[in-house]
C-alpha cells in the first residue's frame, strides 16, 4: 500500500500547493520565498514520481465511482515515459517562469494553475483504465484553461474559449467511444496488445471501428490532429511563454498517450491493420503535417510559428502510431521526447526574447542573436535538431518514421509517409533556420555599435541550456533509449 | 407497528398544519416555523429511508386506520422515502438560499402567504409521492398546481402575473387530462387504491377486454402528466415561469414540482398499469422520441437565450427530456437512470438557480449577459457554485451530472437496439450543446471588466444561510458524483419493490 500512498502524495502535493496558491494570492511578501517554496513543491513531486517510477510495474483501484466503474493506476514502460517527460519539464518550466513572470500580472495565480495541471497529468500518466483517462483528460482541459485565459485580454479570453470547445467536443466523441467499448465489456483495463479480438467482446465489428475512429479523433483533438487542429494555433500563443511550452511540449501529448492506450492496449494495432480506420487515421495526420508546416511557414509572429509547428510536429507521432509496426512506434515515441524536449526549448526562447525586448515579430528579431547569444544558440541547436539533420535527435526519430512507412507496404501510403516527413523538413528548416540566420546575420546595414547585452539571467538560462543539451545528447547517443522504446514497442504488438 | 411508520404522514399533516398555523403570523415568524417545519420533514424523511432500508420491505399506512375504501392508504418504499428526504432537503436549501429575495420580492404584508404556499407545496409534493391511492394523488397534483401557482404570482410583477397564468392554463390541461383518465380507470376497474386497481388491471389484459379505453387511459395519463411536468413541446411555460418568479420558488419549481409529476407517472406506470402492459402499449416509445427531441431543442434555446435565468430555465427542459428518454428506453435500468437524472437534477438546478441569484446580486440585479462579466469576482461562492453546477450539468467525472450520463448510455445499450444509436447520439449532441451554454457563461463569470484590481470594491458578501445552503448543494453533487453507487442500488431496490 506504500506506493498508494506515494502516489497519492505525488498527485495531491502539487494540487494542494496551488490550491494554497490561489488561496493566498497576493499575500507573498517576499517573492524568493515563493520561489523557493515553489522549488520545492516542484522537487519533492520530481523526487516521488522517480522513486514510482523505480518501483516496478503495478496495478491498483483507487476509487470505485459505482460497482462497474473505477478509477484505476497502472504504471508501466509507458507511464515512465510521460511521467518522466512530464515533470522533467514542468520543473524546468517553473523555474524558467520564476524570472519570466515578474513582467506578468497576476503570478500567483499562474503559479497555482501550473501546480495544479502538474498534479492532474501525472495521475492522467497513471490511467489504467479509459474511465480515469477520460477523468483526468476533462480535468486537464479545466485545469489549463486559466494558463491559456491568463492576461484576460478580449483575445484571451476567445482563444480560451475556443480551446474549451474544442477540448470538450473532442473529449465527447471520445466518451460516446467508451460508452460504447464499454457496453461491451472492454476498456475497463489496459492490456499490452489490445484485446478487442478477444471472444469475449460482443461490439459489432463496423460499430467498433466507427467508435475506435471517433476516440482517435476525440482524443487526437488535444494533439491538434486535422480536422480538429484549429483552436491550437490560437490558444498556446496568447498563453505566457512558459505556459506555452508545456502546453505544446506536454499537454498535446497527452492526446498521444490517450490514442496509444486506445489502439495499443484496449484495441489492439491487429484489430486495426488494413482497415479504413488505419487509411482514414493516416490520411489526417499526413494532412496535418504538411498543413501545419505550411502554415508555420506563412506566419510571421514568432510564438504563432512555434504552435503551428507544434501541429505538424505532434502528427508526426500520430503518423508514426497509425502504421502500426515496431519502427512506427519507435519513432513515435523517440519523436515524442524529442519533440517535447524542443518545443519547450523553442518556447522557453522565445519566451526570453520577449521577456527582455518585448519583440514579437520574426523580422523584429534582426541582430538578437548579437544580443543574446547563448539563447540564440540553444534556438540555433534545437531548431537543427527539429529539422532532423543527422547527428541530432530529430534524425534518429524521422528516420524510424520513414523506414517505419516503407516496412507497412501499403500501396501509395508507404512512399507518401516518407515524401510529406522529407518535404515537411525542409518547409521546417524553412520555418525555423531563418530566424537563426537572422538573429546572428542581420546584415551590413545593422549598426554594431548599438548592440547591448540582454541575456536573461540563470534561472532563464539553465533551463534552455539543460533542454538543449538533452536534445543534443538523444541525436549522438540515441542506442540505449532507443533499444528502450524498442522493447515498448514489441510488448504492445 | 414502529413508531417510524408514522412519520411521512406526520410529515404530510405537519406541512399541512404549519400552513394553517402561518396564516396569522407576521412574515418573519411563518418563516422560522416553515424552515423548522421542512427541517424536520427532512429529518423524518431521513429515518424513514433508513427504516425501509433495515427492513428491506414497504409497507402501507391506513391513515387513521381506517381500511380502504374508506379511509386513505400511503405506501412507504425506498424510492418514495428517498425522493421524500432529497425533495426536503432540496427545498430547504432552496429556501435559505434565495431567503433575501423572498423578502425583498414580496409586498411585506403578504410574505405569510409565500410560507403558507411552501407548507402547502411541501405536504402536496409528500403525499404525491406516498400515496397509495390514485385520486388522492390527483387532489395533491391540483393542490401542488394552485401552490406553485400562487408561489410565482405573489411577486405580483407584470411578467410574474402572465407567467403564472400561462403555467395554470398548461397545468390545468395537464391535470384535466389527468383527471379524464382516471375516471375512465376507475370506470373499467372499479378501484382506485393502486393494489386493487392493478389486480383488476391484470384481469382485464389478460381477458382482452377493453383493449381500446385501456390505451386511451395510458395515453391521457402520460400526456396529461407530461404537460404538467414540461416534456417538450409543453416547455412553454417554463421559461417565464422559472425567469420571473422570486429565486426560490424558481428553484423549488424546476426542481421538484416538474419532477414530482413524474415520480407519479413512474409509480402509477409500475404499480397500477404493469410496465408490461406499458411497454406493449407503445407509449414509451412516444416519450422516448419527444425525450430526444427536448434534449436538443432544449439546449438550442438556451444557447439562444440571452438571460441568465432563462437559460438554466430551458436547460430544465433539456433535462426533463433525458428523464423522460430514461423512461422510454422501456428498461429497469433506464427508469433508475431516470430517476437517479431525477435526483441530480433537483440538486443541481437548485444550486444553479441559487448561484445565479448570487451573482446577478452582485452586478446591480440585472441579468443578461453582458452584465454579469466578472460577477464571479464579486461574489466568489456563487461564482464557485455556478461553476460547479455547470459541470456537473455537462457531465464532468467526479460529479453527480456525469453518472447520470453514464447511467443512461450504459442503459440505452441494454434496451431496444433500434433506440441504441439514437440515444448514444443524441446524449452526445446534448451534452456539447450543454458544454456550449454552460461554459460560455461560466469563462464569462470569470472574466473581469476593465482593470484588473477595480471591481474590489463592490464586492458581495452573501448571508450565511444562503451560504451554508451552496456549500451543501455543492457536497451533495460530489457526494453523488462520488458515492453514487449505494444511491444506485437503493434506487433499483425501490424499483423493485414498485412490482
Amino acid at each position: 500500500m506504500t506506493v498508494a500512498y506515494l502516489l497519492g502524495a505525488a498527485i495531491l502535493l502539487p494540487i494542494l500547493a496551488g490550491f494554497l496558491l490561489l488561496f493566498t494570492q497576493g499575500k507573498w511578501k517576499n517573492r524568493t520565498v515563493k520561489c523557493l517554496f515553489l522549488f520545492l513543491v516542484f522537487v519533492i513531486t520530481t523526487i516521488f514520481s522517480v522513486k514510482l517510477m523505480l518501483v516496478g510495474d503495478y496495478q491498483f483501484p483507487l476509487w470505485k465511482l459505482t460497482d462497474t466503474l473505477e478509477v484505476l493506476v497502472r504504471m508501466d514502460h509507458l507511464t515512465r515515459l510521460f511521467l518522466g517527460m512530464t515533470v522533467a519539464a514542468w520543473t524546468l518550466g517553473g523555474v524558467f517562469a520564476f524570472e519570466y513572470m515578474k513582467h506578468e500580472q497576476k503570478e500567483d495565480r499562474y503559479f497555482g494553475f501550473y501546480l495544479i495541471v502538474l498534479g492532474v497529468l501525472i495521475a492522467l500518466d497513471h490511467a489504467g483504465n479509459l474511465v480515469t483517462l477520460y477523468l483526468f483528460f476533462e480535468l486537464m482541459t479545466l485545469t489549463s484553461l486559466p494558463l491559456v485565459l491568463h492576461n484576460l485580454s478580449h483575445e484571451a479570453v476567445m482563444a480560451g474559449l475556443k480551446y474549451l470547445f474544442y477540448s470538450v467536443a473532442g473529449a465527447f466523441a471520445a466518451l460516446f467511444g467508451i460508452f460504447y467499448l464499454y457496453s461491451h465489456g472492454a476498456g475497463s483495463m489496459f492490456a499490452e496488445g489490445g484485446y478487442l479480438a478477444d471472444i469475449s467482446y460482443t461490439g459489432s465489428q463496423g460499430m467498433t471501428l466507427l467508435v475506435l475512429f471517433l476516440m482517435i479523433l476525440g482524443f487526437g483533438t488535444k494533439a491538434g490532429m486535422f480536422p480538429m487542429h484549429g483552436w491550437l494555433p490560437t490558444a498556446h500563443p496568447v498563453a505566457p511563454a512558459p505556459a506555452s511550452a508545456v502546453l505544446s511540449g506536454i499537454i498535446t501529448k497527452s492526446g498521444v498517450l490517450a490514442i496509444i492506450r486506445v489502439v495499443f492496449y484496449t484495441a489492439g494495432a491487429d484489430y486495426l491493420r488494413g482497415t479504413w480506420v488505419q487509411y482514414a487515421w493516416m490520411t489526417l495526420t499526413l494532412i496535418t503535417v504538411f498543413m501545419g508546416s505550411m502554415m508555420a511557414y506563412k506566419e510571421q509572429v514568432l510564438k504563432k510559428r512555434l504552435a503551428y509547428s507544434t501541429v505538424s510536429q505532434v502528427s508526426y507521432i500520430l503518423f508514426g502510431l497509425s502504421l502500426l509496426n515496431v519502427s512506427g512506434i519507435v519513432g513515435a515515441l523517440s519523436h515524442f521526447v524529442f519533440h517535447s524536449v524542443v518545443k519547450n526549448c523553442l518556447f522557453l526562447c522565445a519566451g526570453a526574447v520577449i521577456y527582455k525586448t518585448g519583440k514579437t515579430m520574426v523580422k523584429d528579431l534582426k541582430g538578437i542573436g548579437k544580443e543574446m547569444p547563448i539563447t540564440m544558440w540553444c534556438f540555433t541547436l534545437v531548431s537543427v535538431t527539429l529539422v532532423g539533420i543527422p547527428p541530432t535527435s530529430g534524425f534518429v526519430s524521422k528516420w524510424y518514421l520513414a523506414t517505419g512507412s516503407l516496412e507497412t507496404g501499403m500501396t501509395g501510403y508507404a512512399w507518401a509517409g516518407p515524401i510529406i516527413l522529407l518535404l515537411s523538413a525542409m518547409l521546417t528548416a524553412g520555418y525555423l533556420l531563418p530566424v537563426s540566420i537572422l538573429a546572428f546575420f542581420p546584415g551590413h546595414q545593422y549598426d554594431y555599435e548599438q548592440v547591448q547585452k540582454r541575456e536573461p539571467n540563470l534561472l532563464m538560462l539553465v533551463p534552455m541550456g539543460l533542454f538543449t543539451i538533452a536534445a543534443v545528447v538523444f541525436g549522438i547517443f540515441p542506442g540505449t533509449f532507443m533499444n528502450y522504446l524498442q522493447k515498448i514497442a514489441m510488448t504492445v504488438l | 407497528m414502529s413508531f417510524v411508520q408514522n412519520f411521512p404522514c406526520f410529515s404530510i399533516v405537519l406541512c399541512m398544519v404549519a400552513g394553517i398555523l402561518s396564516t396569522p403570523m407576521k412574515g418573519k415568524q411563518a418563516k422560522n416555523l416553515t424552515l423548522v417545519v421542512v427541517t424536520l420533514v427532512a429529518l423524518m424523511s431521513i429515518a424513514t429511508l433508513g427504516y425501509v432500508i433495515g427492513t428491506g420491505e414497504s409497507y402501507t399506512y391506513m391513515m387513521g386506520r381506517f381500511p380502504a375504501p374508506w379511509g386513505n392508504e400511503i405506501r412507504v418504499g425506498i424510492l418514495e422515502a428517498l425522493t421524500a428526504t432529497v425533495f426536503a432537503l432540496v427545498m430547504l436549501f432552496s429556501l435559505l438560499g434565495g431567503m433575501d429575495h423572498v423578502f425583498k420580492d414580496i409586498n411585506e404584508s403578504k410574505i405569510n402567504l409565500y410560507f403558507i404556499l411552501v407548507d402547502l407545496l411541501l405536504s402536496s409534493l409528500l403525499a404525491i409521492i406516498y400515496t397509495n391511492d390514485l385520486f388522492t394523488g390527483y387532489v395533491f397534483v391540483e393542490i401542488n398546481t394552485i401552490a406553485a401557482c400562487g408561489m410565482i404570482m405573489i411577486r405580483e410583477s407584470g411578467r410574474s402575473l402572465i407567467a403564472a397564468t400561462r403555467y395554470m392554463v398548461m397545468s390545468l390541461i395537464g391535470s384535466g387530462l389527468f383527471l379524464i383518465s382516471l375516471a375512465m380507470l376507475y370506470d373499467i376497474t372499479g378501484h382506485l387504491l393502486m393494489e386493487d386497481a392493478h389486480e383488476a388491471m391484470i384481469r382485464l389484459t389478460q381477458s382482452g377486454q377493453y383493449e381500446i379505453p385501456l390505451l386511451v387511459i395510458i395515453s391521457l395519463l402520460t400526456v396529461g402528466l407530461a404537460i404538467k411536468s414540461g416534456l417538450y413541446p409543453f416547455h412553454s411555460w417554463m421559461p417565464d415561469a422559472y425567469g420571473y418568479s422570486t429565486i426560490s420558488s424558481s428553484s423549488i419549481l424546476s426542481s421538484l414540482v416538474s419532477k414530482s409529476y413524474i415520480i407519479l407517472l413512474i409509480k402509477i406506470f409500475y404499480r397500477v398499469i404493469g410496465f408490461d402492459t406499458i411497454i406493449t402499449s407503445k407509449i414509451v416509445n412516444v416519450l422516448f422520441v419527444f425525450g430526444l427531441i427536448g434534449m436538443i431543442m432544449g439546449s438550442v434555446s438556451a444557447i439562444m437565450a440571452k438571460d441568465i435565468y432563462k437559460m438554466i430555465a430551458y436547460s430544465s427542459v433539456a433535462q426533463i427530456g433525458y428523464v423522460y428518454m430514461g423512461i422510454g428506453l422501456a428498461t429497469e435500468a433506464g427508469m433508475a437512470a431516470a430517476i437517479f437524472h431525477i435526483l441530480t437534477h433537483a440538486i443541481t438546478k437548485s444550486l444553479l438557480f441559487l448561484s445565479a441569484k448570487g451573482l446577478n446580486d452582485a452586478s446591480g440585479r440585472k441579468r443578461v449577459y453582458p452584465a454579469l462579466q466578472g460577477a464571479a469576482f464579486r461574489n466568489p461562492l456563487a461564482g464557485a457554485a455556478f461553476a460547479v453546477g455547470s459541470l456537473s450539468m455537462v457531465g464532468i467525472p467526479m460529479l453527480a451530472g456525469f453518472i447520470s450520463k453514464i447511467l443512461f448510455a450504459t442503459s440505452a445499450l441494454g434496451s431496444d437496439p433500434k433506440k441504441v444509436l439514437p440515444t448514444l447520439i443524441v446524449l452526445s449532441v446534448s451534452t456539447i450543446l450543454n458544454a456550449v451554454y454552460f461554459l460560455h457563461t461560466v469563462v464569462r463569470i470569470y472574466t473581469p471588466v476593465g482593470e484588473p484590481g477595480e471591481f474590489k470594491g463592490v464586492r458581495i458578501h452573501m448571508a450565511v444561510g444562503a451560504a451554508a445552503a451552496l456549500f451543501c448543494l455543492i457536497a451533495l453533487n460530489f457526494v453523488l458524483g462520488l458515492y453514487s453507487q449505494p444511491i444506485t442500488d437503493l434506487i433499483q431496490q425501490g424499483i423493485q419493490m414498485f412490482a
